[in-house]
């Protein structure tokens, strides 16, 4: 890792979400690094990767949308106006 | 290991059929095109590797390719999109691999008769990105709706996420033209008018080349169907905590009439198992949520608000609980694109290998439903107690019927294969349990493929038992269309119809 802007670098320490996940970024879940441990090659990553990465997907899954229809009907909303 | 039958001179009349930048025989083209995303023996990969391949621009060139394979006795194999769930475009024979992915032309948009014409090369997400600016799409819309292409489609007569309400690709596709196993050009459709969706001349010959899986022929343009675009989507996702209600909870939304209902989709205790280990979505989810019915809803939005109200409240009678629009919204729109997945899966230790997703579908009535997901789980139980490499990823049961959501269901077992892994032994045990989990479709009354094809090493050996004295009348058709064995020999079993 190179010296500067480390906290875009570097990841915070994972806290366990369960027996088998650990989360260090907000929404990000990762697979226990312990079970990755007797097959699966690990590697360093950089936080604003992960971002990058979960921005991307988030970007797809709108554009999916947007390719489908023109709105998106929220059942949230619905529900609001039910009540 | 190669056939003996494309020699060099062979090669010289592809290039002067097709160009010299159209045909390949170098290690790489050929070896890309032996697999498919279906289970495959990875380990006995070069015995499906094809002797040469040929990408044809029109079709006339197919023609003259397959008229030449029937000169030379050489088989012939067609690939589309390469990203079919059985092994239509896998070669077993080896021989000439036609690849038509350059042919993706649209031909010709007709607002007036709402269809569009297209070569097979052409992939649903890019046909739909050119329609969008005409208001209307082609709702054709597999899990591989990013990469799978129109041809492949009408060789495994697939099935549409979005098929309750617009129909499956059987229903979209309007006629084709298709050039038969000895060469010549036909068109097949509802009667003979390129553009109609009801005849009652003849007998209905489109629906004979429906699924095919490349053994009657290579189809070089087809005439689609054009709908709407959808103003307003809706999907809801919906929780349970016991199989039973998500079962009957699944029943009644797929019953309840509404129009604009495109599908319903039931995860069971072993998919939410899975997803709660490795999906983002649902790692968060309590413990309580047990299994999941979702729900989408396409079409104008005068139609689906009031619809969705109903849907909800049906959801919530029948003992569901919305899970949230971020998990409706996002895990709704991934699975148009579920191949874009990577994929791992565990060993019973816990410890995370790499894994192929391998997908073993059926059409099943719901009342049988539950069942057969009994039966299922155990086949792969037995299969993973003998062999490390395979990971139950539980099953989905997803409406199967065109226009109308209701009735049976393409109802599927994800199985986790570490394909490096595998050897003669777990192969053949792989086989078996496919061989096993037909069966049990059969015995429950259903099919063997709601979607997929039903050639898959294993389960092809029940098609003669499900199809009755329909199988005695697909071999003397394929002997009829096909009297040297040219298009894709040894697929479906249909080598008993030269014997």
């Amino acid at each position: 890792m190179i010296g500067f802007r480390l906290s875009a670098e570097r990841p915070p320490d994972p806290r366990r979400i369960n027996d088998v996940v650990v989360q260090r970024l907000d929404h990000v879940y990762e697979v226990d690094p312990e079970l990755m441990r007797d097959h699966i090659q690990q590697h360093d990553f950089p936080a604003w990767d992960t971002r990058r990465i979960v921005d991307s997907r988030w970007e797809h899954l709108a554009w999916m949308h947007a390719h489908w229809a023109d709105s998106v009907v929220s059942g949230e909303e619905l529900i609001s106006t039910e009540e | 290991m190669t056939s003996t039958l494309v020699t060099d001179p062979v090669i010289d009349e592809l290039v002067a059929i097709c160009g010299p930048d159209n045909v390949f025989a170098d290690r790489s083209s050929r070896v890309n095109r032996a697999r498919v995303p279906a289970p495959f023996p990875v380990h006995r990969w070069a015995e499906h590797v094809p002797d040469v391949v040929v990408l044809p621009t029109t079709a006339e060139q197919v023609s003259e390719v397959v008229k030449l394979a029937n000169r030379h006795r050489i088989p012939v194999v067609p690939r589309a999109g390469g990203t079919g769930l059985t092994d239509g475009a896998v070669p077993l024979r080896h021989g000439i691999v036609v690849d038509v992915k350059l042919m993706n032309k649209i031909l010709e948009i007709d607002l007036d008769d709402r269809t569009v014409t297209v070569q097979p090369g052409i992939n649903m997400l890019k046909l739909n990105e050119e329609l969008q600016q005409y208001g209307v799409i082609y709702p054709d819309d597999p899990a591989s709706y990013p990469c799978s292409l129109v041809g492949g489609r009408i060789g495994t007569s697939g099935w549409s996420l979005i098929g309750g309400r617009y129909g499956h690709t059987r229903d979209l596709v309007i006629s084709f033209q298709i050039v038969l196993p000895t060469g010549e050009l036909i068109w097949v459709g509802d009667g003979g008018g390129r553009k109609v969706r009801k005849s009652s001349t003849g007998y209905q010959l489109k629906h004979l080349f429906m699924g095919h899986q490349g053994t009657l022929g290579i189809v070089t343009e087809a005439v689609l169907e054009l709908v709407p675009r959808p103003e307003a989507e809706f999907a809801a996702f919906f929780s349970y905590p016991d199989y039973e209600t998500a079962w009957r909870s699944t029943g009644a939304l797929a019953k309840s009439g509404l129009a604009t209902l495109a599908g319903v989709v039931l995860f069971d205790e072993w998919k939410l198992d899975y997803l709660r280990r490795d999906d983002e979505a649902y790692i968060p989810q309590p413990d309580d949520v047990r299994c999941v019915v979702a729900t989408a809803m396409y079409g104008t939005t005068d139609e689906v608000r009031p619809g969705a109200k109903r849907l909800m409240r049906i959801g919530k009678d029948t003992g569901g609980a919305y899970l949230g629009d971020e998990i409706s919204q996002g895990d709704w729109a991934s699975r148009h694109d579920r191949y874009a997945t990577p994929l791992h899966g565990r060993l019973r230790d816990g410890q995370v290998v790499p894994m192929s997703w391998h997908c073993e579908d059926a059409s099943i009535n719901w009342s049988q439903l539950p069942q057969v997901r009994r039966e299922w789980h155990e086949i792969v139980a037995r299969l993973g107690d003998n062999f490390r490499i395979f990971d139950d990823w539980g099953m989905f049961a997803y409406t199967n019927a065109a226009f109308k959501p209701w009735g049976d269901y393409l109802t599927e077992i994800d199985v986790g294969i570490w394909e490096q892994e595998l050897d003669d032994a777990a192969w053949d045990a792989w086989v078996t349990a496919k061989r096993d989990i037909a069966a049990v479709a059969i015995a429950h009354g259903g099919s063997i493929s709601a979607c997929h094809g039903a050639c898959r090493a294993g389960e092809v050996d029940l098609v003669p038992e499900e199809l009755g004295g329909g199988w005695d009348v697909m071999k003397k058709v394929k002997r009829v269309l096909d009297p040297l064995n040219i298009m894709n020999p040894g697929k479906y079993l249909l080598d008993e119809a030269y014997e």
